[in-house]
């Protein structure tokens, strides 16, 4: 009996890989600062920010829906772990606290979008200002410092290097791999490994295609949702750590506008508004791409106002390149089959 | 024979339908039970009501002579009742083996991990004695219709069932694998597993039933054995009454050709040609996924096609764009009218003016008392049981619906009608309410398509049936040729024993 073997398909490949090799190219060839070990050393610290939000905004995305608090929820966390090393509060207390109420405020979303039955996209987008309210009015916005003690001692040790290799004596030749980069790299294996091993991608293909569908398998629909939403906010609080790690301090306003880049990212990796499929691998490719173009700009002295225009421009790049490679293989199939096989396939009208 | 199921007293009500009333069934050990009725008679409902998908408002349910006093799907599964819906309930970005075992997939020791290997090695033993011969792996979005039938089929026995439901399983089949499921289905009942059956297809019932219980209007009408009935006794009892009188269409000469379609292709359908004339209802038949709505929403310009033309009263459609085919005297009646006929949050006025809003003031400047004239003058034609005609249309009951719908097409003048299964989901009197004016509309000289899934409704309304499959106008059948059969063999015609759409290996 003959066996039916999956087809692979170049257009099953999430669009952001050729976005990044496009972008990567670009800049490698246009900027020559940008392919040094010091730059990509930076450009991977900074895109772990965002992949850490990207990762929540993907799992929520794949269910159907959006999560635009993921900004908000990591200036509010940022805000309250800063607010407790000024008060000498221990830093792996601080640190708890902090993630415990990433989880909680998205665990709020979660409950409020699936017992109350409200749209997700107003729901996020009106807990988005109510987490940088807080943000705001807890830091009276102004920039939240510490005083280094033993207590907080671990927000240091974090903050340094875990791997540097020196190739010369100036920063650009430096590769340094800090231990933000270590635990970002340690939480989004996890993420995936029970993305890929458990019956995580099961549950969130199957409420985001059809929750019906879900509930008729027997699955708790809402259990799932309410958990994908506490991890999306566990997510941004750890990005939001690692951004308070890296400056030191932490400005109330730094979670703003990240829930856009956040959708970007995933977005680019193949996660549609409409849920029920996804890749997570898309999305590390998605914010990589992302991170390059940034740092790109950067490099070349161009003013980060621009940023703006240019992501967006890559982001219908990435949408377009995905639409031009499906219709493209599918004439070259299609051309190929009727040479092979000697007959026309239609592809070629 | 013991008793594995009874349901008593089951009552059901959505608003506007009394979908189930007073409806008692049973189900012994390695039976299969027969449900049978027209659209709308409540099967599907009832087994909704078993499977835990719908609550009932009255009655009792007990398995094995224990009363299961609340009843989910959860619960339901625990039980060992097993659907293969009408609808299919796959997630197509998840492989074969990921959509049988979803909601109890197999896990490693700590119930953490999946078991990938044992979930591939048992999807590959179930298919195998289904003899269906599908990668475990592959995603069910390459998958054809026919072949997602089989892994439903697959996935409701992959854990221990006890009851299985089909919801007319063989409208997707071709014969040959109509004959695979009923081997199926024998080798099941050695197992002590019943099942219920829903079909339409009578000739079905007789090979596969052992008892046979027909359901008319949400009521039960009777419950007998397959082989004290004979299918005239049964067609009586479906439909209640002598079939003609619901199909009040009588055959006359057909004037001019209003629609003209002409080698019409796109990806979904091949070299389309075909014609209306003045007078005519045309039944369009052929299977779920044979292209036919798809041409249809082409036609009206909703959707692209690559070659071909369309000609409406005499002037070619040079424009695809639904604007132009609605001026031009064209309109199309979509098969989900909740999702794209109607405006469900506006009420009956607005809806029904929406299309002709531009004739009815052509100076762009609107007038809610002229719309009010020209909406209560409709709802007074059509007949449509609403109060006023400021009630909300997703308040009217399914038939109401279709009829603010064809209101809003002759608000617009319209002089060929496309209409796309214009009697799904609704009861049988409302039914015979649009055959009536589908038969007026014919008679004031309009032309009809009407694209249906419903054999009786096209065989009972139709001067000629068009016939499509798999995307290829399969032929045309006229007067005494009009048969289930003469359909049926058309319509599977072109359909391809592949299980893949798109391999491209």
């Amino acid at each position: 009996m003959k066996q039916h073997k999956k087809p692979f398909r170049l257009s099953n490949l999430p669009n952001s890989l050729y976005v990044l090799f496009v972008v990567f190219i670009a800049a490698s060839l246009a900027v020559p600062k940008f392919l040094t070990p010091g730059n990509l050393s930076n450009l991977i610290l900074q895109s772990s920010i965002l992949l850490l939000l990207s990762f929540g905004m993907s799992l929520v995305l794949m269910t159907g829906c959006i999560d635009l608090s993921v900004g908000g929820i990591l200036s509010m966390t940022g805000v309250v772990m800063a607010t407790m090393l000024r008060m000498n509060v221990p830093a792996i207390w601080a640190i708890a606290i902090g993630l415990l109420t990433g989880v909680l405020f998205g665990t709020m979303n979660g409950l409020l979008i699936t017992k109350l039955r409200l749209p997700s996209f107003i729901t996020t987008f009106a807990t988005m200002g109510i987490a940088q309210s807080i943000a705001n009015v807890v830091s009276e916005k102004r920039t939240v410092y510490w005083d280094p003690k033993p207590s907080n001692s671990l927000i240091d040790t974090l903050g340094k290097d875990f791997i540097r290799i020196e190739f010369g004596q100036t920063a650009k030749e430096v590769l340094t791999i800090s231990y933000l980069v270590l635990i970002t790299a340690v939480v989004i294996t996890v993420v995936m490994l029970l993305f890929n091993k458990t019956t995580l991608k099961s549950r969130v293909f199957a409420i985001g295609e059809n929750e019906e569908i879900a509930r008729l398998a027997g699955i708790k629909t809402h259990f799932w949702q309410i958990g994908i939403y506490a991890a999306s906010g566990l997510l941004a609080a750890m990005a939001s750590l690692l951004v308070l790690i890296r400056t030191n301090s932490l400005q109330p306003t730094t979670g703003e506008g990240l829930e856009f880049q956040a959708v970007v990212a995933a977005v680019l990796g193949g996660n549609t508004l409409k849920g029920g499929k996804g890749s997570l691998t898309g999305t590390i490719l998605g914010a990589l791409a992302l991170y390059s173009v940034r740092s790109a700009l950067s490099l070349a002295g161009i003013d980060t106002s621009v940023v703006m225009i240019v992501i967006g421009a890559v982001l219908i790049l990435g949408m377009w390149l995905n639409e031009t490679i499906q219709m493209y293989e599918e004439r070259i199939v299609g051309m190929l089959r009727s040479i092979l096989m000697g007959r026309n396939h239609g592809h070629n009208a | 024979m013991p008793k594995l199921l009874e349901l008593q007293s089951i009552g059901k009500t959505f608003p506007g339908v009394v979908a189930l009333d007073d409806v008692s069934i049973d189900l012994l050990v390695g039976e299969v039970h027969v449900l049978i009725g027209e659209n709308g008679a409540g099967k599907s409902t009832l087994m909704k009501i078993l499977s835990g998908a719908y609550q009932s408002d009255s009655g009792s349910l007990s398995i094995e002579g224990i009363e299961v006093l609340k009843n989910d799907p959860k619960k339901a599964e625990q039980l060992g009742i097993r659907m293969i819906y009408q609808e299919l309930n796959l997630i197509p970005e998840l492989s074969v083996m990921e959509n049988i075992f979803l909601g109890h997939e197999l896990k490693l020791k700590g119930q953490l991990f999946l078991n990938k290997r044992s979930m591939y090695e048992k999807a590959k033993e179930i298919l195998g004695k289904l003899n269906i011969p599908i990668d475990p792996k592959i995603q069910v979005k390459h998958l054809t219709i026919a072949a997602r039938q089989m892994v439903e089929i697959a996935k409701a026995l992959s854990s221990k069932a006890k009851i299985l439901v089909f919801d007319e399983p063989t409208s997707s089949l071709t014969s040959s694998e109509i004959k695979d499921l009923f081997a199926i289905i024998t080798s099941l009942k050695a197992t002590d597993v019943g099942m219920f059956y829903i079909s339409h297809r009578l000739e079905e019932l007789f090979m596969i039933g052992d008892r046979v219980t027909v359901l008319r209007d949400g009521k039960k009408i009777a419950t007998k054995n397959i082989k004290d009935i004979t299918i005239d006794e049964l067609i009586e009892k479906i439909a209640g009454r002598e079939i003609t009188e619901i199909y009040p269409h009588k055959k006359q000469t057909a004037g001019e050709v209003l629609l003209d379609i002409n080698g019409l292709t796109s990806e979904k359908f091949k070299n389309i040609t075909m014609d209306l004339r003045s007078g005519e209802i045309v039944g369009l038949s052929g299977l779920v996924g044979a292209g036919r709505s798809e041409m249809a929403r082409a036609v009206f310009g909703i959707d692209n096609y690559k070659s071909g033309s369309v000609t409406i009263c005499g002037e070619k459609l040079v424009k695809k764009n639904p604007k132009i085919a609605g001026q031009k005297g064209l309109s199309y009646l979509p098969e989900d009218r909740k999702e794209q006929g109607l405006a469900l949050p506006l009420n009956v006025r607005e809806n029904i003016v929406i299309a002709g809003i531009d004739q009815l003031f052509p100076n762009h400047i609107i007038n809610t008392q002229k719309e009010t004239q020209v909406a209560a003058s409709y709802v007074e034609e059509l007949n449509i049981a609403t109060p006023t005609t400021e009630k909300l249309t997703r308040f009217l009951s399914g038939g109401n619906q279709q009829k603010v719908v064809i209101a809003k097409w002759l608000l617009t003048k319209a002089k060929v009608f496309i209409f796309d299964e214009p009697t799904r989901g609704i009861d049988v009197a409302a039914k015979s309410g649009i055959y009536g004016l589908m038969d007026q509309l014919a008679k004031e000289g309009a032309a009809i398509l009407m694209i249906s899934s419903d054999l009786p409704e096209i065989i009972g309304m139709s001067d000629r049936v068009y016939v499509m499959s798999n995307g290829i106008l399969a032929g045309e059948v006229r007067g005494a040729d009009i048969t289930q059969e003469k359909i049926l063999e058309l319509a599977f015609s072109h359909v391809k024993g592949e299980l893949i759409t798109d391999e491209t290996a």
